[in-house]
């Protein structure tokens, strides 16, 4: 049985995992804002669909390019990505270090 | 007569002709921008004096250094007997979600305040390619997510230069707004719930949604992958077609990128609207609105003159030899807004995973312990509340624990939508329609503040439109009228997949049947201001 | 006390496939050595707006690779979105394939020393893109993308291996098998196979499946023996002494020879699956995956098995000789074009061809030197034509001048003298100047024979052929 409503404690857990954080005013904001969205998307669960329906993750049968050939072509100018960065050191992108973490994966 | 007042297919004309120069076009289009739109949207606005009040302010950043160049590149060609390219010398806006390399691209959102990427869009690329001159970035909803443009963390947001007090439309309000107050004929826009259509509806212009695939995202800022569309918006049907004609096309770089071949929307426009069936359809003259506490679905009436237009559009359609076909179910239109808050979320918050601070953009300037705080951070003071709302809904749904019943059923039931559609167009079919015409919004320009803290309400303004991105087929927004209070009215066609010369010819057929209408001589406020005509 | 307890490994390893460009963008696919930041592009440091535009050669290789696994190639597979943050992946995301991968099923035959064969089930085989390195430097962390968005197939196995050995073993053939039929370098230093080991124990006899500990960061076969080895033994301590195995997982210190634990496994992230949109479904005709199947080469083991039925060779022999797939293919060309004998062309090539291949450090392939050159070069000597010292010596001459054998025998007078008239006057020579070595071997020391053989290839600079100078001595000393 699936909540029916976003407690604080779950809104918390999900600001966390999505690598946010926010202050009183926003969380419950969001949070209400959040509880309406799944209040609107619930009739979704009652739409009554037969077995073969299929997913559509495109509305259209895409009909797109094949896969490319194997051939290098090395972007002009690599220097400009590492010139947008925040902070670098020589040619590293750099970030502070990870502390432990109990839950990632790789 | 001044260039602002002229459409992008008569500019290009007199260009190519060497009856106008680019420069001239170019200078008299910025003269209005300075005339209408007030200063640009920026991080740290002053405030607002009652006269910037009133300004229309469609952009976050003028590139007028850039149109300049491309102005003086026309001129060349033009001297040196090359072919200047079918845009030459047309200004067009870009909306602010695409990639131009020589300008900052910002999302509206802080987190790219300062973002130069160093490749352009293939779309923009193609219009510079066809001699358009760029001049600037439209404003719009942050990451374009609303549908008003109010969200944008540039301020102050554009405004609807038909009433100023009332918005533009989102996401692509800026670029209706532009092109509504003659700032450029042309923008880009992109669609993903009625981004393009829904503005251009508000601000009283004509804005495409192309086929999924028709146009490439390669170099668009992607909010739903399986749902955004680059498109065209203009002042006429006929300036639509020559812009989506420069923008279709298969490109290599865009896998999902249509290899259909294009044909030629302008040779197609006036063969006319005799014989072709038009459909109406119950499910599109009343919105199905939920409770937000209950979940309970109601019906909601919509504005009344937009089913008044709807009648009288057909009415018109049908004297000119269109045969209507009333009645046409589409029963699965009601479930358009809840499958999208769960399709576009769950991609949305996967696409701004990779707005981190570490490789470009905005990173906080607060000393962080490590590595997570500083995602934490800089995410949380670089995105405004859309986006924060839409990684949170977007995370939940498509949880393991709840994907399937979210994410999975939201997919079927998108094949359930996309089935009506196909019913109504297939040609063996019961209605055999070639386009299906419905009101491109529930009502016209809400005001400033009235709808932006319900985000609820906030996306149901795309229930009209949420259907074509969903189904993948294409659709069009052209004016109809103003209502009582002077705001526009927008109605819409739906074609079948690929057939955007169908509705563009149907449009076209309307639109020159009422080009004397009264509605039509009626000037924008913005523009009454500048006196500009 | 091993025997009380069985040892439960399963193996997952990520292969780097050799393609010329990285599998969704035309950056080079490898780039080792290279300065960090150069060869990156907007899509694989993730910049806003890009896409992901797949290679057609990660999907070939990828689809050769299952099938020489034995595993069923899916018509139509899917990428998806595997959704966490981490420095070293630009998108916040890594495309891979979920639930509908490339490859089903599968199995590999490894041969065990004592003659014993483990079958090895493969769970998992997909295709995904590599993420990018990260460094510590001052407490800071350095990353460099070079890497990201490198073509990898990950294969998971069953818990199948039951102890280092077996997954040592295994780790040989898999890497065998990706040189043989060219998806991989497969150089673990280089980190084009890498592999973490799941290690768990149970009572012999039982099927039951405990809870496993995972070990990282081995980076060679060697350590991976070591690695399994310890983790094991020090799970059946732990039994033994009453404790409980709890999922961690394990960071092997090649130095230092131990493991390390580094976080507890307990929760499993949510990486919110999904269907990349930017992407279409990986589609391989009928034809195309028939034409991929029948053109699969004879693997090494069974080409092993047939070296020695059908070449007599031995075991070790044939096991050299299919230890790498150009030289293979190779010695079968030089048996094809030769008339000797298999074993006699096994040992010129497991020693002086060998020896040529490793001092110019070229594979087989690499050679000037073709097959045609070398079965010309065993028949001549084998005919007498050329001393065996000449036909060693031809081997580094054809290779570095790259003429024909028989050219530079011409060229350089390097024919034995074979001329039974030539080789009696240099005998007559030999002999008449050495009269007291004459009177020596006459009255009984039948060993100078050898030295006089000597002196005639001395005055000859080695071009007598020996075989019948010696016959042609014993007849003309016994006057």
């Amino acid at each position: 049985m699936l909540p029916e409503k976003i407690t604080r404690e779950m809104f918390d857990k999900l600001v966390s995992l999505a690598a946010l954080e926010l202050d009183e005013e926003e969380s419950e904001y969001l949070r209400t804002e959040l509880n309406h969205q799944l209040a609107a998307v619930k009739e979704l669960s009652e739409i009554p669909i037969d077995e073969d329906i299929a997913p559509s993750l495109h509305g259209i049968d895409c009909q797109g390019n094949p896969p490319r050939p194997d051939e290098w072509q090395p972007f002009p100018d690599p220097d400009a990505i590492l010139a947008l960065a925040p902070e670098t050191r020589g040619r590293y992108f750099v970030v502070p270090e990870i502390a432990q973490l109990s839950q990632e994966g790789k | 007569m001044n260039s602002t007042a002229l459409s992008a297919l008569e500019i290009a004309r007199r260009v190519r002709a060497g009856e106008l120069s680019a420069s001239q076009v170019l200078e008299e289009h910025l003269a209005q921008i300075t005339a209408v739109d007030g200063i640009s949207g920026q991080l740290d606005p002053p405030a607002l004096t009652p006269l910037e009040e009133q300004k229309v302010h469609a952009f976050i950043q003028v590139t007028a250094d850039l149109a300049r160049l491309q102005a003086e590149q026309v001129e060349a060609k033009l001297t040196h007997g090359e072919d200047p390219g079918p845009l030459a010398g047309v200004p067009v806006s870009i909306k602010d979600i695409f990639c131009v390399q020589g300008t900052t691209t910002t999302a509206g959102s802080r987190i790219l305040y300062n973002f130069r990427p160093p490749y352009t869009a293939t779309t923009v690329a193609r219009l510079e390619q066809a001699g358009a001159l760029i001049l600037g970035k439209t404003n719009l909803d942050e990451f374009t997510y609303g549908s008003s443009s109010e969200s944008s963390a540039f301020q102050p947001h554009p405004n609807n230069p038909w009433n100023t007090q009332h918005v533009t439309g989102g996401s692509s309000g800026g670029s209706a707004a532009a092109v509504a107050a003659h700032e450029t004929p042309l923008s880009l826009g992109t669609d993903t719930g009625g981004s393009i259509r829904q503005p251009s509806a508000f601000c009283g212009v004509v804005g495409l949604k192309p086929t999924y695939g028709r146009t490439s995202r390669y170099g668009l800022i992607a909010f739903g992958s399986s749902l955004d569309c680059p498109g065209p918006l203009a002042r006429t049907v006929s300036d639509a077609a020559l812009m989506l004609q420069v923008l279709a096309g298969n490109d290599p770089k865009d896998s999902t990128s249509a290899i259909q071949p294009v044909p030629d929307y302008l040779a197609a426009l006036a063969e006319g609207v005799r014989g072709l069936r038009i459909g109406i359809s119950p499910d599109y003259d009343h919105i199905a609105y939920p409770d937000t506490k209950t979940g309970e679905m109601g019906i909601q009436a919509i504005q009344p003159e937009m089913n008044q237009a709807v009648r009288e559009v057909a009415q018109v359609l049908a004297s000119l030899g269109a045969e209507i076909v009333e009645n046409v179910p589409m029963p699965n239109a009601r479930h358009g807004i809840p499958t999208y808050f769960v399709i576009s979320r769950v991609e949305a918050a996967s696409n701004l995973h990779r707005f981190d601070g570490v490789k470009y953009g905005y990173r906080t300037q607060k000393p962080v312990q490590d590595l997570t705080e500083l995602y934490r951070v800089t995410r949380a003071e670089g995105f405004g509340l859309q986006p924060k709302l839409r990684i949170l809904m977007g995370m939940y749904v498509s949880a393991a624990a709840h994907s399937a019943h979210y994410y999975q059923k939201a997919l079927r039931v998108r094949s359930l939508i996309r089935a009506d559609f196909e019913r109504a167009f297939d040609s063996s079919g019961p209605y055999r329609l070639d386009a299906l015409l419905t009101p491109t919004t529930p009502t016209t320009a809400f005001r400033r503040k009235e709808v932006l803290g319900d985000s609820v309400l906030m996306q149901y303004s795309d229930q009209m439109t949420v259907g074509a991105n969903h189904a993948g087929i294409p659709a069009i927004s052209i004016p109809a009228g103003l209502d009582p209070q002077g705001l526009p009215i927008g109605v819409q066609f739906f074609g079948n997949d690929f057939r955007e010369d169908l509705i563009l010819r149907v449009a076209y057929a309307y639109e020159q049947a009422t080009l004397q209408a009264e509605w039509r001589q009626v000037i924008p406020q913005a523009l009454r201001a500048a006196e500009v005509k | 006390m091993m025997t009380k307890y069985e040892i439960v490994v399963g193996l997952e390893t990520h292969i780097q496939l050799n393609t010329e460009t990285k599998i969704f963008c035309s950056c080079k696919a490898d780039s080792w050595g290279a300065e960090p930041n150069t060869n990156i592009c907007p899509v694989c440091s993730g910049l806003p707006g890009v896409l992901p535009v797949l290679n057609a050669e990660a999907v070939h290789k990828g689809a050769l690779l299952a099938s020489a696994m034995h595993a069923e190639i899916n018509p139509i597979s899917y990428f998806d979105r595997k959704n966490y943050f981490y420095p070293d992946l630009p998108k916040g995301y890594q495309i891979t394939q979920f639930d509908e991968p490339i490859g089903k099923g599968g199995y590999l035959d490894v041969h065990m020393p004592d003659g014993s064969t483990r079958r090895v089930n493969i769970h998992k085989l997909h295709l995904e893109e590599d993420a990018g390195k990260t460094i510590i430097e001052a407490g800071q962390r350095l990353v460099d993308f070079n890497r990201c968005g490198v073509p990898l197939v990950e294969m998971v196995t069953e818990p199948d291996l039951h102890s280092g050995e077996e997954a040592a073993q295994y780790l040989t053939e898999l890497r065998q098998l990706l040189r043989w039929i060219g998806v991989s370098e497969a150089d673990m230093e280089r980190g084009h196979l890498r592999c973490d080991a799941n290690v768990s124990i149970r009572e012999a006899g039982s099927t039951m499946l405990n809870t496993k500990t995972e070990i990282k960061n081995m980076n060679s076969i060697e350590s991976i023996r070591q690695a399994i080895t310890l983790e094991a033994q020090r799970q059946i301590e732990a039994v033994e002494a009453g404790q409980r195995v709890e999922s961690y997982t394990l960071d092997w210190d090649a130095d230092t020879g131990t493991l390390r634990k580094m976080r507890s496994k307990e929760t499993e992230a949510d990486y919110r699956y999904f269907r990349e949109p930017d992407l279409l479904p990986v589609v391989l005709s009928a034809e195309e995956i028939t034409r991929i199947q029948t053109t699969l080469p004879e693997l090494p083991y069974a080409r092993k098995m047939r070296f020695i039925e059908e070449y007599q060779l031995s075991a070790y022999d044939a096991d050299i000789l299919t230890s790498e797939r150009s030289l293979s293919d190779y010695y079968e060309e030089t048996v094809r074009l030769s008339g000797a004998a298999p074993k006699t062309i096994s040992n010129w090539m497991m020693n002086d061809l060998t020896r040529l291949m490793n001092d110019l450090d070229k594979s087989a392939a690499e050679l000037r030197l073709r097959p045609a050159d070398l079965a010309k070069i065993i028949g001549l000597v084998e005919n007498s034509k050329i001393s065996p010292a000449t036909g060693k010596a031809l081997l580094k001459k054809v290779e570095e001048s790259g003429r024909k054998p028989s050219e530079i025998v011409t060229a350089e007078g390097l024919s034995l003298i074979g001329d039974e008239d030539a080789l009696r006057s240099q005998i007559e020579a030999v002999l008449s100047e050495s009269p007291s070595e004459v009177a020596s071997y006459k009255s009984g020391k039948e060993s100078l024979l050898g030295w006089f053989v000597g002196q005639v290839m001395r005055r000859t600079g080695g071009k007598a052929d020996p075989k019948r100078t010696r016959e042609l001595l014993l007849e003309m000393l016994k006057q």
